[in-house]
């Protein structure tokens, strides 16, 4: 990992919600390209972090450094527009679209038909409009959507596909980095591997950089090249997996003084 | 996605796709038709019982130019589920442009651009359907700039103040007579002498081979030909929009907005877009109204016709192009002739007086309700909201399965 | 892709955008301490130029002010339990003048002029009919139309409630007619005192009379009886309340009564002092009360009040002073401006929490 080429980096990155502080004047970085993941026991910000990221959240203080541009406090359709994708811990896709429509929807900002080009159904929008299906279906297929899924509500989807359809939807906003939400959360185990092999061809094959929250420590083991951990809204560790997990500061975040002995 | 607990529903019979296809597209056409020709058609009607129920081309007129209102609104509360309580403020803004542009309240410059008015007379003149477009426009800015500081609130406090907006915009036409020591909307008064749809004399002046005065004023059955034809452009535009980049953002804003946001549709601009819109087609349907009138005032812009178009949209079936379209000719149909049809059959068989359409806001309210209670989508739903219904339906038919032993069994 | 990320030491490029959020705050901030400056001298120049005008305006204001406080708590009560606008709250309130006028006219008899026991009697038995009407009839709405839709989005017993508006305001056309209901002056109308040559009457005093007793024992019933505590409860956590034993559907039932019987005594007051009173009386009163609360802080009852008796002052500033005031056909324009003004810049009002902390 060089040092020269860091896709995000946070500096002293800070949010406080009244008296609570959330966030505690966190450094951190991801390097392009590599698959990091952000743990923490319950509560410990990681959420917050995210959303201050993509924009959903203004810091209270402290700078967010996305591929060479300061981006705290844009909005977050413009983060969005900038190359950082997400998904959501609960599942927030569009329930009453279909799947394709969810996906058409994550392009929006990738595409530029306004009311006029619509209004007047213009060739150059009719072609957009079936480039757009053509990506759509091929990235539907790729995050291992059967075919019918298509034209089903999203919200009549097995929970398994829902969860291929928030990251499907989140691929296509063309993001250079893809931050993942508890993404492995009701999984079971071979989903869990299936997944965790999903997270590796998406970096490699579509040149993306991957941060993701998790609770599974195997899967944090075994995808990540890189594990931060928060308590508190602090990082209080930092560094390759078993390193950090063989920590006794993060082994007492999370299981108490005394386990830790 | 959440679902109403409520303990009883209303579910009429869904059709299927095929059927709907074969009857309703024959349907359709022949409705179409009959509307077309529905001002020669009236006349003949007249030695019928029946005119009893059937409005006249006027009433027609004004039935169509709300359902635009409707139409209009739909996009607002329908599309990008923004509950807009004061669309008022774009029929006032119309009507008032209709006013600036078509008749002697500007006595102090004299524009004549193809208005019935003699040419000469006072004040500005611009030809009819211009001015229609003018007030569209006028309104649809309007729009931008009232949703400057209301479309960043949250659900119920964005109809508050949209509502508050609704009721700012009379009172400033209301005061409009002294601003500054200039009178720009004859205050209390209102303005009168509008002029109405036609040509002047220009036709004549152009094509001297045809009468003079050809065309000059034009009847009754103009305002409602070009009202049906506002109709179709609105839903056009309607279906054109909904199935298209921005209709996706709208229902995904509609759905849920934090995470629309996160997809990169810009909320914002998004939202001002629905509003924008949706002021257009107030705004034409508010100059077309007046310009038939001849005549606006500021009485005539309040609350309950915010509420009176809010109800098309609900009751028709937000976020339907079609549901809104016949909740909207049915309400407006009940409002301007079917109370009043109702409110004589009833009187003279029970020999009372009871002046039924006084009571149309007590109507409306309790429909409302019920509506809000029993059927929530509306007459006609959209498809989505059909697959909420269908859900529920489908989720029965499971437990029936279940409780008839067929435990296991998947559904056929 | 893009270029090297890292620059050397020291912060990025910061977009104008990234600070723009945080001057606004204090862009804000400043602009509202001018506009406060600027009404200050406003009104302190139009009590040097006329002080006895400014007094009887203000006491108009508190006396008008009385009526929008108690209306604003039934709003901020239920928007405080259910986060619902009660569109159909301020007819409710007109509902509350409609029964004053009955039982205090037809079934009373009340024509002025009594003897003080006499008229304090029915005055009572008029405010406590009236309030008792209306606590039942916002009660009832509420387990019609409002609970059904309990786990309905947020917009459904909105639009409902508007309804229920209509409902309610026709309702009393039907019975009442669309015309005014007049009343022949029932409080005394002598003047206690002069400011200037102009007369503070007796009928003022009573609405106060009636109204701090109202407020006080409101307060009562709110801190210290177990259903106010109750309502409280469910008002802060609806679950935690319900995990406490709490009967939820009662509490929120317990504040739309309270909440009613306010109203009520708000109808009261008014139609015993402005002695007429239409269908369509709640509509302005309604919204007028409601941005009160919003001004004090929608949720906070004591904010509320206040709010009610700002909106009080403000509208009688605008209508009754005579340097440089816009004048009353303006009132209702300020009004609104100033509820939009508070829900862009500062929609927890003046004692609310700041709402941004909640998601």
């Amino acid at each position: 990992m060089t040092d020269g080429d860091l896709l995000l980096e946070t500096r002293a990155l800070r949010k406080e919600f009244g008296g609570l502080v959330a966030v505690a004047d966190v450094d951190f970085t991801v390097a392009r390209g590599s698959i990091s993941s952000l743990i923490g026991p319950n509560g410990a910000g990681k959420t917050t972090f995210f959303n201050m990221v993509t924009g959903a959240y203004q810091p209270s203080s402290g700078e967010i450094v996305f591929d060479g541009r300061e981006i705290g406090g844009l909005p977050q359709h413009k983060v969005t527009a900038l190359g950082v994708g997400r998904t959501f811990q609960n599942i927030r896709l569009f329930g009453t679209m279909t799947t394709l429509e969810n996906v058409l929807v994550g392009m929006h900002c990738r595409l530029g038909s306004g009311v006029w080009r619509s209004l007047v159904r213009a060739p150059a929008q009719r072609r957009e409009e079936a480039q757009a299906r053509a990506r759509a279906r091929e990235l539907i297929a790729y995050c291992g959507l059967p075919a019918r899924a298509e034209r089903q509500y999203a919200r009549h989807l097995a929970y398994g596909d829902q969860r291929r359809l928030e990251v499907a939807r989140a691929l296509a906003t063309t993001p250079k980095l893809l931050l993942l939400d508890e993404p492995t959360a009701g999984m079971n185990p071979q989903e869990t591997i299936a997944f965790i092999d999903f997270v590796r061809k998406v970096r490699d094959e579509l040149s993306l950089t991957v941060l993701l929250i998790e609770h599974d420590m195997k899967v944090v083991v075994e995808v990540s090249e890189r594990v931060t951990v928060l308590d508190y809204g602090e990082k209080i560790a930092e560094g390759e997996p078993a390193a950090v997990t063989s920590d006794e500061r993060v082994r007492t975040a999370y299981l108490g003084t005394k386990a830790a002995v | 996605m959440t679902r109403v607990a409520l303990p009883v529903r209303l579910r009429l019979p869904a059709l299927s796709a095929r059927t709907r296809r074969r009857v309703t597209i024959p349907v359709a056409a022949a409705v179409v038709v009959w509307l077309l020709l529905y001002p020669w058609l009236y006349t003949s009607y007249l030695s019928n019982t029946l005119t009893q129920w059937l409005p006249d081309t006027s009433t027609a007129f004004v039935i169509l130019a709300f359902t635009v209102m409707g139409l209009g609104l739909n996009f607002v509360v329908g599309y990008a589920g923004l509950l807009d309580l004061g669309y008022v403020a774009f029929f006032a803004s119309g009507s008032y442009v209709a006013g600036w542009l078509a008749s002697q309240q500007f006595a102090g410059v004299t524009i004549s651009l193809g208005g019935t008015a003699a040419k000469g007379t006072p004040g500005i003149h611009i030809t009819p359907w211009l001015v229609i477009l003018a007030a569209a426009l006028f309104s649809a800015v309007l729009g931008v700039l009232i949703g400057i500081p209301t479309l960043r609130l949250r659900g119920d406090y964005l109809a508050i103040v949209t509502l508050g907006f609704g009721e700012i915009i009379p009172q400033f036409v209301n005061n409009g007579d002294n601003i500054a020591g200039h009178n720009i909307t004859n205050g209390s008064f209102g303005m009168t002498g509008i002029d109405g749809l036609g040509f002047g004399n220009r036709l004549h002046s152009v094509f001297s081979f045809l009468p003079a005065n050809f065309l000059n004023e034009i009847d009754s059955r103009w305002y409602y030909w070009t009202a049906l034809a506002l109709v179709a452009i609105t839903i056009a535009t309607s279906i054109l929009l909904r199935d298209s980049r921005l209709g996706r953002a709208w229902v995904a804003i509609r759905e849920d907005e934090d995470a629309a946001g996160a997809m990169g549709i810009p909320l914002m601009r998004t939202k001002t877009m629905a509003y924008l819109i949706g002021a257009f087609f107030g705004g034409a349907a508010g100059a077309l109204i007046t310009l038939q009138a001849s005549a606006t005032s500021p009485d005539a812009f309040v609350l309950q016709i915010s509420i009176f178009v809010l109800s098309m949209v609900i009751l028709g079936g937000m976020g339907n192009v079609w549901g809104v379209l016949v909740g909207g000719l049915v309400l407006a149909y009940v409002n301007y002739k079917g109370l009043y049809a109702i409110g004589n059959t009833f009187n003279s068989t029970f020999g009372t007086n009871v002046q039924v359409p006084e009571y149309a806001n007590l109507i409306y309210g309790a429909a409302i309700v019920l509506f809000m209670l029993v059927r929530p989508e509306g007459l006609i739903p959209s498809a989505r909201r059909r697959s909420e219904l269908h859900e529920e339906e489908e989720e029965e038919r499971e437990a029936e399965a279940a409780a008839h032993g067929e435990i296991g069994g998947t559904p056929a | 892709m893009g270029t090297s990320a890292r620059t050397a030491t020291g912060s990025a490029a910061r977009p104008v955008l990234a600070l723009v959020p945080r001057l606004r705050g204090r862009v804000v901030s400043s602009l509202g301490v001018l506009l406060l400056l600027v009404v200050v001298f406003w009104l302190v120049e139009n009590a040097v130029q006329n002080f006895d005008q400014f007094l009887l305006v203000t006491l108009n204001g508190v006396t008008n002010g009385s009526i929008y406080a108690l209306v604003a708590i039934g709003y901020t009560l239920v928007y405080g339990i259910l986060e619902l606008i009660n569109f159909a709250h301020g007819d409710v309130f007109s509902w509350g003048a409609m029964v004053s006028s009955t039982v205090a006219l037809s079934w009373l008899g009340a024509k002025g002029g009594e003897a003080g026991f006499a008229l304090f009697g029915s005055l009572v038995l008029t405010a406590v009919c009236a309030a008792a009407f209306c606590a039942t009839l916002n009660m009832t709405v509420e387990r019609i139309a409002y609970r059904p839709l309990r786990n309905a989005p947020r917009l459904a017993p909105l639009i409902t409630a508007i309804g229920m508006s209509f409902v309610l305001s026709n309702l009393i056309a039907v019975f009442y007619g669309f015309d005014y209901v007049s009343t022949n002056p029932i409080l005394p109308q002598g003047a206690i005192f002069h400011i200037g040559n102009q007369p503070y009457g007796w009928d003022k005093l009573i609405v106060l009379l009636v109204t701090f007793p109202a407020l006080i024992g409101m307060t009562f019933v709110v801190q210290r009886t177990r259903w106010g505590k109750a309502m409280r409860a469910t008002a802060q956590n609806r679950d935690a309340a319900r995990l406490m034993g709490i009967d939820v559907d009662r509490a929120i039932s317990f504040a739309f009564g309270l909440g009613g019987a306010l109203a009520g005594i708000g109808g009261f007051v008014y139609l015993i002092y402005f002695t007429n009173a239409r269908f369509d009386l709640g509509f302005r009163i309604g919204l007028f009360a409601f941005t009160a609360a919003v001004l004090g802080g929608i949720g906070n009852i004591a904010g509320a009040a206040i709010g009610g008796y700002l909106i009080g002052f403000i509208e009688n500033y605008n209508s009754g002073l005579t340097w440089h005031a816009l004048g009353p056909s303006w009132t209702e324009s300020l009004v609104f401006i100033l509820l939009i003004l508070i829900l862009v810049f500062r929609p927890h009002g003046l004692l609310g929490e700041s709402l941004s902390t909640r998601s």
